[in-house]
């Protein structure tokens, strides 16, 4: 009676570590799955698009803009607003700069508003940059990352640079990770742009 | 005396829990019942005992520690995937190999992983069942007691005057007094006797220390799998919100993705180093201090803390240690129009940790201009080469060396920023210039470049380990554990009475066994209990002259 009890405790406890083993297994090669209502742009992770009814709602803001004047992110409600962070010292943004100055003369009429989030910088140093390139649009001074903290609970904002583009809701519609190309923007851009 | 074993296999071994033998006891079992449950059966419970024994835990240990040494000599992709790429092009032959192996990323290989899997699993399977184990054996109650006290360890024989049974009572209500846990005849069986245990507190230690070992696993697995790592470097009056693109490197675990990281945001406002100005250990630091000013969450109060070497800040769970400092001196440039170009500290690393002699680059795009430069916080020449003969900036001064053209930073492709690439750049005639704080450098076009002043930085080290703590509980509680089990003795204490062939009264044998004596005494103990029991039985029947009628109800 007791020894087939014991066989008993014997026999769960290693049915338990199978189990715990397996699902330890199966945590560690699987990693982090994906997310639903996601879809990414060719394939590419760093691509990616919210469907509607799966936007995050993105954090708003109240900043002082390179040149001194204030910037809420509420008050473009309405719009559709391109969030690209950036820094002077990154040279991927500054490659990729002058496709963004394209896109926001191209979409400027469609209701789209670009603005930049300048991170880890001296504002001397941005606006030499912005100057150079030729940027119009304005950019708020983020030199304490406060408010790419704020969007990287809500998206995968996790390097420089990072755009955001957030529907006229004012939620988040997708975002690139990295290096953004013309031809990926303006897919986003005429889809959110189209929806009212 | 210690030698008598016999009486253990007799009487005494009938309780006896070979707890760390436990196949002994199941073996019977196994072949009684389990013939019916086949022959996969047998094997499957054959390998589960194979994996689940001390030699497999040892040999697994071992191969994990073995597995680990390519991963500290050979470069990782995870801490530095250049180095795997140098490996690559110094060794095309090998490097393939030892890539299908995994080596160049050991503590992701799916062989790592199977012996990590079967190491713990092998622990779990050993300690539960003796977990299980232990819980019965602290439950068990004290055996019969022997039929021939005199053959055990200890014995020692007294006449009482009280009747049997009256002595066993009087036996027991001592050792009941003393906190030995009793057993005594079932009804209806004519002996006297009164069995006692007293210990089972090593059992409670035992228990105790396994189950600390499980938490110390179960600990360590949540460290791997929701701790992370982090660096960064602050200048002075700079500030950094904990966030992926804020950071430097980033080591996260398993589970971890960016949106999990703490919330806080972090400001150094002041770090002063202190060094040694005399004798014979002059230059060397006396005190580090980083004065900061953080918050726990966006929106939170502002609080400051200064951080030293280690003594961390600690901020909602997470630690920020202090790993490094030097300085970072600031330089403004400006472009053809007199426009400034470029405006900011520049950290410059330590390349003699000695005197802060430090090496750095300043990269001004717009201007098209990219400078190598030197950093001494104490400044003398020597037979005209700049050196530095003390660590704090008492005499700071810079040697640039300028280059002019297109930095290539805006073609996209990522540069570091402490190195600059010098291929399609002109230097700039009059290089190295050395200058002081506050001079200015002519440059060629109307461009200019002023050394303003030195700001200090620091690296920081962003940890969080939620298994730190509960790690650290369990260690204490399995040492805890392991002292009790040690210290504590299991030990039991027989009494038997019979009546005295002389008529009146009757003759107590006292038999004592401790079951595990490493730390002696027990003799002493045993001794001073038998006297107790002797004068106690004397002691009631002078309080109780006629004990025979009320004392034996139950016998």
């Amino acid at each position: 009676m007791f020894k087939a009890k014991r066989r008993t405790v014997v026999t769960v406890a290693a049915v338990a570590a199978v189990l715990l083993a397996g699902a330890l297994t199966v945590t560690l090669t699987q990693g982090s799955g994906q997310a639903s209502g996601v879809t990414y742009i060719g394939g590419n992770k760093s691509q990616l698009m919210y469907a509607e009814g799966h936007r995050p709602v993105a954090p708003d803001f109240n900043a002082t803009s390179l040149t001194g004047s204030p910037i809420r992110l509420s008050s473009y409600r309405g719009k559709v607003v391109v969030l690209n962070f950036w820094g002077s010292w990154c040279a991927p943004c500054r490659g990729e700069a002058p496709t963004l100055a394209v896109l926001s003369e191209q979409y400027r009429s469609k209701g789209v508003s670009f603005l930049g989030d300048d991170v880890g910088d001296t504002t001397a140093n941005a606006l030499a940059f912005t100057h150079s390139v030729g940027i119009s649009y304005p950019s708020v001074n983020d030199a304490g990352y406060a408010i790419v903290q704020d969007f990287s609970r809500v998206a995968p904002v996790s390097d420089t640079p990072t755009t955001v583009v957030i529907d006229r809701t004012g939620h988040v519609a997708g975002l690139v990770i990295g290096t953004v190309s013309y031809q990926t923007m303006n897919t986003m851009l005429h889809d959110v742009a189209a929806s009212r | 005396m210690t030698e008598v074993r016999t009486p253990k296999k007799r009487g005494a071994a009938e309780g006896e829990d070979n707890v760390s033998f436990g196949i002994t006891e199941t073996e019977p079992d196994a072949t009684g019942s389990g013939a019916a449950t086949g022959p996969s059966a047998g094997w499957l419970r054959w390998g589960w005992r194979q994996l689940t024994s001390m030699r497999t835990a040892l040999v697994l240990l071992f191969l994990l520690a073995l597995g680990s040494v390519p991963g500290s000599v050979l470069p990782q992709q995870g801490s530095d995937p250049g180095a795997v790429q140098q490996y690559f092009a110094s060794h095309p032959q090998l490097a393939p190999w030892l890539n299908h192996l995994g080596l160049f990323n050991v503590f992701a290989a799916p062989w790592f992983a199977a012996i990590y899997l079967l190491l713990f699993t092998s622990l779990v399977g050993c300690v539960v069942p003796r977990t299980f184990r232990l819980a019965g054996s602290a439950r068990t109650p004290p055996p019969r007691a022997p039929r021939n006290l005199e053959r055990l360890p200890h014995s020692a024989s007294f006449s009482s005057g009280l009747a049997p049974a009256a002595a066993v009572d009087a036996a027991a209500t001592v050792l009941g007094g003393q906190r030995f846990r009793l057993r005594r005849p079932a009804s209806g069986d004519p002996a006297h006797w009164v069995s006692a245990e007293k210990g089972y507190l090593r059992e409670a230690g035992n228990l105790l220390f396994h189950l600390a070992l499980l938490g110390v696993l179960v600990s360590v697995a949540i460290g791997g799998l929701f701790g992370y790592k982090a660096d960064k470097l602050l200048v002075e009056g700079q500030g950094f919100s904990d966030t992926l693109p804020a950071l430097d490197e980033f080591h996260p675990g398993r589970l971890v993705s960016g949106s999990d990281l703490a919330p806080f945001s972090l400001t150094l406002n002041r770090f002063s180093a202190s060094y040694l100005t005399s004798g014979e250990s002059r230059g060397q630091p006396s005190n580090f201090d980083a004065y900061v000013s953080y918050a726990a969450s966006p929106g939170a109060s502002q609080r400051t803390d200064h951080i030293r070497i280690n003594d961390p800040l600690s901020v909602d769970s997470v630690k920020v240690y202090l790993i490094g400092h030097g300085y970072a001196p600031v330089f403004k440039v400006t472009d053809a129009h007199g426009k400034v170009a470029y405006d900011e500290a520049t950290p410059f690393i330590p390349a003699n940790t000695g005197t802060f002699l430090s090496d750095g680059v300043v990269k001004a795009p717009d201007a098209s201009l990219g400078f190598m430069g030197v950093f001494v916080p104490t400044a003398v020449s020597v037979g005209g080469e700049l050196q530095s003969v003390f660590p704090a900036a008492d005499f700071p001064a810079v040697s640039l060396i300028g280059y002019s053209g297109n930095l290539g930073m805006n073609s996209g492709v990522p540069q570091s920023v402490y190195q600059l690439n010098t291929t399609g750049l002109a230097k700039i005639a009059g290089s190295p210039h050395l200058m002081l704080p506050g001079q200015t450098w002519k440059l060629p076009g109307g461009r200019t470049i002023t050394f303003t002043g030195v700001r200090q930085w620091v690296s920081l080290a962003v940890t969080y380990d939620p298994g730190q703590v509960p790690a650290l509980v369990c260690g204490i509680l399995a040492l805890a554990g392991l002292l009790l089990s040690f210290l504590v003795r299991r030990r039991r204490v027989f009494v038997r009475a019979v009546p005295s062939p002389a008529g009146t009264g009757s003759v107590v044998t006292v038999g004592g066994l401790a079951r595990t004596d490493a730390s002696g005494g027990f003799e002493d103990e045993f001794a001073s209990l038998a006297a107790e029991l002797a004068s106690e039985s004397r002691e009631s029947r002078e309080r109780k002259p006629e004990p025979n009628n009320q004392s034996e109800p139950g016998a």
